[in-house]
């Protein structure tokens, strides 16, 4: 490959053009950035939400409950409003740790060397090798995001009678659609003695349409030649493995699975940015700065949200501080380390600018709790920063504290009931 | 020992408080809401369990183009029971390009009161290219 001889500058480039990323553009417009790059792999701008037609998104951004198009496009328009520079159909396929951006574009290979990087990549789901399905290998086993990818914008049929492993947002959204298309759902089998997905669609996704919810339990073999013709599901134990004696046969064309999302950080880890095994994503300061300076991360990409709305929200802030730091402002003096304790999966951001207030954490409880008082309480001084009661507490459920005071040495989020 | 007959437990979803709510029926036929933490919660569960509203999201195919499609929804919820018959009249319809988001594809359907509306715009001129060239004039060669 011949290397393009002219490097292109911009202020503040923005890597993805789903719920995040669009939102990052506007923030880095509106703290001044002058030109801002916002960098599509797909032919159209919003990502995951074209094909997310179900309502429940905008409660937050726009005070009402709205399709995941309806969000994209308006979202869109706020760009085009802006002096953007919008590029899809391309894909950055290297970023060095000096913000230089190796894109191949509808105007062919290139090089851009940005003030800031925004990253906003999102994630990506959990296919059949990464949770070890034994059995044949036929047609029919799919993510529950290609489905919803299939049947709605292409219009396809995926099978006549359908089996859900794991019951994360997607699949039980999944399900009902399925229904609703005249596809027969046997159920939806998870390994968890409780639901990864939102309440609100365990009650109005399967309740509603009378399918069965089957916790602690999974598939443990697909069987079929060609095309899936049956799974075999067993109950698990405590450690997760099948209880012998437990197997049932369920006839069936299809398998969807819905066992969890990745940030996708192939380009992070190229820059060099470090991640939390805990998140999958960056490990990130107050301002949303990755390890790397001047890179930035925000979305699914730095840990999965379960609402878009703030995925945007995390994003505008992202390209806020993306475009100060392009014109030139620093974070000065030591960090903190936040880490995660009791009950909790993890909080973020893991690092905070030292003597800073009124820092924003979000985080995620690991098991369901009741009753629960979460504390953000210094390590060495054993001070309690912040406190806060929940009636319940859900790991399908994100959730933020505020810690109005500064900070001034390593800390732990934690939760007790 | 309870007298009230438990109808139904459900998590209010009004907003991120989540109460539990426990409804029950009383002698008298009525219901009671407990776990409510403010006055929202009992008509939201009274109405979960006597009339559930819902709305509904699905596509069809838009001509003029090459096979895309377009998302829609309900412009308010409806009963829950009346999900199906909508979805049947829903599949009838075949909107021309262009569609614009918010436009209305069937008005008051099935006398709900609601109205089927397009969630996404799609242009005439399609940016997906058609997969077989019989939706292109053919050009004779000279």
């Amino acid at each position: 490959m011949k290397a393009p001889e002219r490097i292109e500058t911009c202020d503040v480039a923005v890597i993805g053009g789903g719920p995040a990323g669009l939102a990052a553009a506007l923030g880095a417009r509106r703290a001044g950035a002058r030109e801002v790059l916002l960098i599509e792999r797909e032919k159209a701008l919003g990502g995951i939400l074209n094909q997310c037609i179900h309502d429940g998104f905008g409660l937050f951004l726009y005070q009402e409950t709205i399709s995941g198009p309806e969000y994209a496009e308006r979202l869109i328009e706020d760009v085009a409003r802006e002096p953007i520079k919008v590029e899809t159909g391309a894909m950055v396929l290297d970023l060095s740790p000096d913000r230089l951006l190796r894109v191949d574009s509808r105007a062919g290979y290139r090089l851009i060397r940005a003030g800031a990087v925004v990253l906003a990549m999102g994630c990506r789901e959990r296919t059949r090798d990464m949770v070890g399905i034994p059995g044949t290998r036929p047609a029919g086993v799919l993510t529950a995001g290609s489905a919803q990818n299939l049947v709605n914008l292409q219009n396809l049929r995926i099978g006549h009678s359908a089996v859900i492993l794991g019951s994360g947002d997607i699949g039980l959204i999944m399900a009902r659609r399925l229904v609703l298309e005249g596809v027969t759902v046997k159920g939806v089998f998870e390994i968890l003695p409780w639901a990864s997905g939102l309440e609100r669609n365990v009650r109005q996704c399967l309740m509603d349409f009378a399918i069965p919810l089957e916790l602690r339990s999974t598939v443990v073999e697909i069987r079929g030649r060609d095309r899936v013709e049956s799974v075999v599901v067993a109950r698990v134990d405590d450690a997760f493995a099948p209880v012998a004696g437990t197997e049932r046969v369920i006839p069936c064309d299809t398998l969807l699975l819905s066992v969890g999302l990745i940030p996708e950080n192939e380009l992070s880890k190229r820059a060099g940015v470090e991640l939390s095994p805990l998140t999958g994503g960056a490990v990130v300061d107050e301002t949303l700065m990755t390890s790397v300076a001047g890179v930035f991360s925000c979305g699914n990409v730095l840990h999965i949200h379960d609402v878009a709305d703030w995925a945007s929200f995390e994003g505008l802030a992202a390209g806020e501080r993306a475009a100060r730091y392009a014109g030139g402002e620093r974070a000065t003096g030591a960090s903190v380390r936040i880490s995660a304790g009791t009950n909790v999966r993890y909080a973020l951001p893991q690092l905070v600018t030292a003597g800073r207030e009124g820092v924003e954490w979000s985080f995620r409880v690991a098991r369901p709790l009741r009753d629960a008082s979460v504390e953000v309480r210094g390590k060495s001084s054993g001070r309690v920063y912040a406190r806060r009661k929940y009636p319940r507490l859900l790991p399908s459920e994100l959730q933020k504290i505020n810690v109005r005071t500064a900070v001034e040495e390593d800390i732990e989020v934690g939760c007790h009931e | 020992m309870n007298e009230q007959a438990l109808v139904d437990c459900l998590t209010c979803v009004l907003c991120p408080v989540s109460c539990e709510l426990e409804v029950r029926k009383g002698m008298s036929g009525d219901l009671e809401v407990k776990g409510n933490q403010c006055d929202k919660g009992i008509p939201f569960a009274v109405e979960e369990v006597l009339r559930p509203m819902r709305n509904l999201a699905t596509s069809v195919p838009v001509r003029g183009t090459s096979a895309r499609m377009v998302s829609l929804r309900l412009s308010r919820p409806v009963p829950r029971e009346m999900i199906f018959p909508i979805l049947a009249e829903i599949e009838k319809l075949r909107p021309e390009a262009p569609v614009r988001r918010g436009q209305g594809l069937l008005a008051n359907v099935l006398g709900t009161g609601a109205d089927v509306i397009a969630t996404r715009t799609i242009p005439v001129l399609s940016s997906c290219q058609p997969k077989k060239s019989h939706s292109m004039p053919t050009r004779r060669k000279a």
